[in-house]
């Protein structure tokens, strides 16, 4: 019984997906943090094209579960084929309890097929410092 | 005299010690922070490590339907065995294990899965089958999962009885301190169990100790401390179980039990001065407690071994009469309970968004049946059923919210149906205005013409339109005084004309080569433009021939999951309301064994006031009415007998 709700739910996701944000047109962008030494994530914002598209404040328990290895789907949406930029803000504590905040930008071409973006968060430990990059998924 | 009360009840109320509550949470410990090799996996991951099961479970089975795990396919199939087991879906969580087994796995994942298969026959009762899944995982395994396993293993032969081999299970078993903890509690308990209370002393006298601030650890401190009490009391050493039940905590959910032990360790020393101060402090507490009941009766049974029967007699007629009240308050309770509206209340306050694997109810609702529901609550079954019952109302909640999607997706289609009967006209119009192959052929046919110019280097070609009149000009010139090549008069414009001539060609050669240039790139451009708006054109033409259909398959899917959402919510509510009856009889059955409880101790009570009232009238005392005891309370002592300790675990 509870397997069928489960597989309605799924079959409900995906039709979502496919309804709302069609491959041709998908992009998502994806939270992820290695380690965390160095930083300690408060919130991101996303501007794709100048325009803020989420602005989101993270909670300890999601920070959490970013630590240990989980990616956050922050942003799903719709982008016509061709090139775009995506800029991201970090903000949050740095080394020595300090407020941080930082960006990362990307340009990149939005094929026919869906564009997955990573914002990754991670230590770099020879500088003591975190360090924030953006990865293309192609 | 009669000696109050068998401690059995008391002590098979008690919730069983061990370390599973803490222990069955099963991934995340196998499943350490890693590299993305997935995006959708540590998606997956994201909710899984919120706890968040549902939103986990969907995410996972939607990105495999997807394709979207090349990298993780062996992984990604352990943890949705591990959250259909979450979720009590052992059946399907046993075909992902055996699968996985079947099939080409790693050597990690075979062991994960081995492990979790022994979990999930462990959890269904199947003992033999779990142990030899368990002893299917080979020691290269992560040490937590290590650690559970064998402490699994132990457990199993407690559930078997076979207290000798967990004995040498747990003897020979390494964890991490906390798991330690419960490892030497569960020993020193298989250890009383089988009469071998000085190798059991070394154990739990050992939990008994130890410095922690942990709330859990604390509680299993007092167990311990309980445990090992209540062995020393069973050995008929009260001296040596005095303090060893003092060190249970004063504000712990086992305090009421160690009150009571002191007390009948004072009175076996008989020290029955001594044993008052707790039992009076204990018949303070909240009567719902069976060792609260108990000090009703040990009381007044300390007043009159001290050779005061005047209280004695006082103390037990104010027990009946409090025995009186307690069985209208639980009747009341019972017919509140038939009334339905337990669950509701118990639920009023529950966060609603998530399943997770660990939930417990927390905290009670005003009403006042909820003084009952502390013993129930403790109870694994009712914990379960509650549980299993809060899931099926989550996931009727689950489809409500997903109709009102659905909704919106049936608009949406008639939308976008809409847009496309009004754009359609539109753009036939645009494309049947629009030559495409003769703009090609156009860009073709300019392209040839600049390569001619430059093969013949015709500089004026390219030159600007006053630069091309003024050429045209100084040719027709030219062409005139050529002809006439010997006329005299003509001889000063034969020269000005060649020089005029030449300035221009220089000129004009001058600029040809980044005019040349500049007229290519404008080529290239217009190719470009024309490659996008072939494109262009061959997707309105596909999206023309192609949104019906979407459309179309879209809608079947839209109306194809609202038929599963209306048959599913009617199997839910079904399943929901069955549950709740069944709930609703546990919490009738608890309230009933209860009663019976007070019955039997109003029944000793009785007994006792009216021995005292023969003995101060010089009478023989009375046999007392045969009240059969309750299923989970052992026989009275004989009078005069020895105190018989029953042990819970």
């Amino acid at each position: 019984m509870k397997k069928d709700v489960i597989d309605l739910n799924k079959d409900l996701f995906v039709l979502e997906e496919e309804l709302l944000f069609p491959a041709n047109t998908q992009v998502a962008v994806y939270v992820s943090m290695d380690v965390g030494t160095f930083f300690a994530l408060d919130s991101v914002t996303v501007k794709i094209d100048n325009k803020q598209v989420k602005n989101y404040l993270y909670t300890a328990r999601e920070a959490d579960a970013l630590l240990k290895g989980g990616v956050q789907q922050i942003y799903l949406g719709n982008l016509k084929v061709g090139k775009h930029e995506l800029v991201a803000f970090f903000t949050g504590k740095g080394p020595v309890e300090r407020d941080y905040r930082r960006g990362a930008t990307i340009n990149f071409d939005k094929g026919v097929g869906a564009k997955y973006l990573e914002l990754k968060i991670s230590d770099k430990v020879a500088k003591h410092q975190p360090e924030f990059l953006i990865k293309d998924w192609e | 005299m009669l000696r109050p009360i068998a401690l059995g009840g008391l002590l098979l109320a008690l919730p069983l010690a061990t370390g599973w509550a803490k222990n069955q949470k099963p991934d995340p410990d196998g499943l350490p922070p890693h590299d993305v090799k997935d995006l959708h996996y540590g998606d997956v991951l994201f909710y899984f490590y919120q706890d968040d099961y549902f939103d986990a479970i969907t995410r996972l089975l939607a990105a495999q339907q997807l394709e979207r795990l090349p990298h993780t396919e062996g992984e990604a199939e352990l943890l949705l065995g591990g959250l259909y087991l979450s979720l009590g879906e052992h059946v399907e969580a046993g075909k992902i294990f055996e699968a996985l087994l079947a099939g080409k796995a790693s050597e990690a994942v075979r062991n994960k899965a081995w492990f979790y298969l022994g979990k999930v026959w462990y959890q269904r009762g199947y003992l033999e089958e779990s142990e030899r899944a368990l002893r299917q995982v080979s020691d290269k395994i992560q040490p937590r999962i290590s650690a559970e396993r064998y402490m699994l293993l132990a457990q199993l032969k407690l559930r078997e009885g076979k207290y000798d081999e967990a004995i040498a299970a747990l003897q020979s078993w390494h964890g991490a301190p906390d798991w330690t903890a419960y490892a030497q509690f569960n020993l020193g308990v298989a250890l009383v169990r089988k009469d071998r209370l000085p190798e059991a002393i070394h154990y739990l006298d050992r939990v008994g100790r130890m410095e922690t601030r942990d709330e859990e650890l604390l509680s299993l401190r007092d167990k311990a401390n309980l445990a090992l009490g209540f062995a020393y009391l069973q050995s008929q050493r009260p001296a040596e179980a005095r303090p060893i039940l003092e060190r249970v905590r004063l504000e712990g959910p086992f305090s009421s039990m160690a009150l009571l032990g002191v007390g009948w360790a004072d009175s076996a020393l008989g020290e029955f001065k001594r044993a008052l101060v707790p039992w009076l402090a204990l018949r303070k507490r909240n009567l719902l407690d069976a060792a609260v009941q108990e000090s009703y009766l040990t009381v007044p049974y300390a007043y009159n071994q001290l050779g005061a029967p005047g209280q004695a007699a006082e103390y037990y007629s104010a027990a009946i009469d409090s025995f009186d009240a307690e069985f209208k308050r639980i009747d009341e309770s019972i017919e509140e309970i038939r009334g339905g509206n337990l669950l509701d209340r118990l639920l009023k306050d529950d966060k609603k968004d998530t399943l997770t694997w660990y939930w417990q109810l927390k905290t009670l609702p005003d009403a006042p049946e909820s003084r009952y529901l502390y013993q129930l609550l403790a109870s694994n079954e009712f914990q379960e059923g509650l549980k299993n019952y809060r899931e099926l109302k989550f996931m009727s909640r689950n489809i409500d919210d997903w109709r009102e999607d659905v909704a919106a997706f049936d608009n949406m289609l008639d939308t976008r149906q809409h847009a496309y009967n009004e754009e359609v006209p539109k753009a036939d119009a645009v494309m049947s205005a629009t030559d495409l192959a003769a703009l090609t052929r156009k860009r073709v046919d300019f392209e040839s013409r600049i390569n001619a110019i430059e093969k013949s280097n015709d500089v004026a070609a390219l030159g600007t339109p006053d630069e091309q009149r003024t050429w045209g000009r100084i040719k027709r010139i030219d062409d005139f005084v050529q002809m006439h090549p010997d006329d005299p008069d003509l001889a000063e414009m034969r020269d000005k004309v060649r020089l005029i001539k030449g300035v221009m060609y220089w000129r004009l050669s001058e600029s040809f080569k980044a005019r040349l240039w500049n007229e290519r790139r404008s080529v290239k451009e217009l190719e470009a433009s024309l490659i996008e708006t072939q494109k262009g054109a061959v997707q309105v033409e596909q999206a023309r021939a192609g949104v019906p259909t979407n459309t179309g398959a879209f809608a079947d899917r839209v109306g194809a999951t609202r038929a599963r959402m209306d048959d599913l919510q009617a199997r839910l509510a079904a399943l929901t309301d069955k549950q709740a009856h069944y709930l609703q009889d546990l919490a009738i059955e608890e309230l009933g064994r209860q009663r019976q409880r007070i019955e039997t101790y109003q029944v000793q009570a009785r007994f006792e006031l009216a021995a005292i009232y023969d003995k101060t009238a010089n009478k023989p005392a009375a046999k007392p009415p045969a009240a059969p005891p309750p299923n989970d309370t052992p026989p009275a002592d004989k009078p005069n007998g020895k105190k018989k300790w029953w042990w819970p675990w």
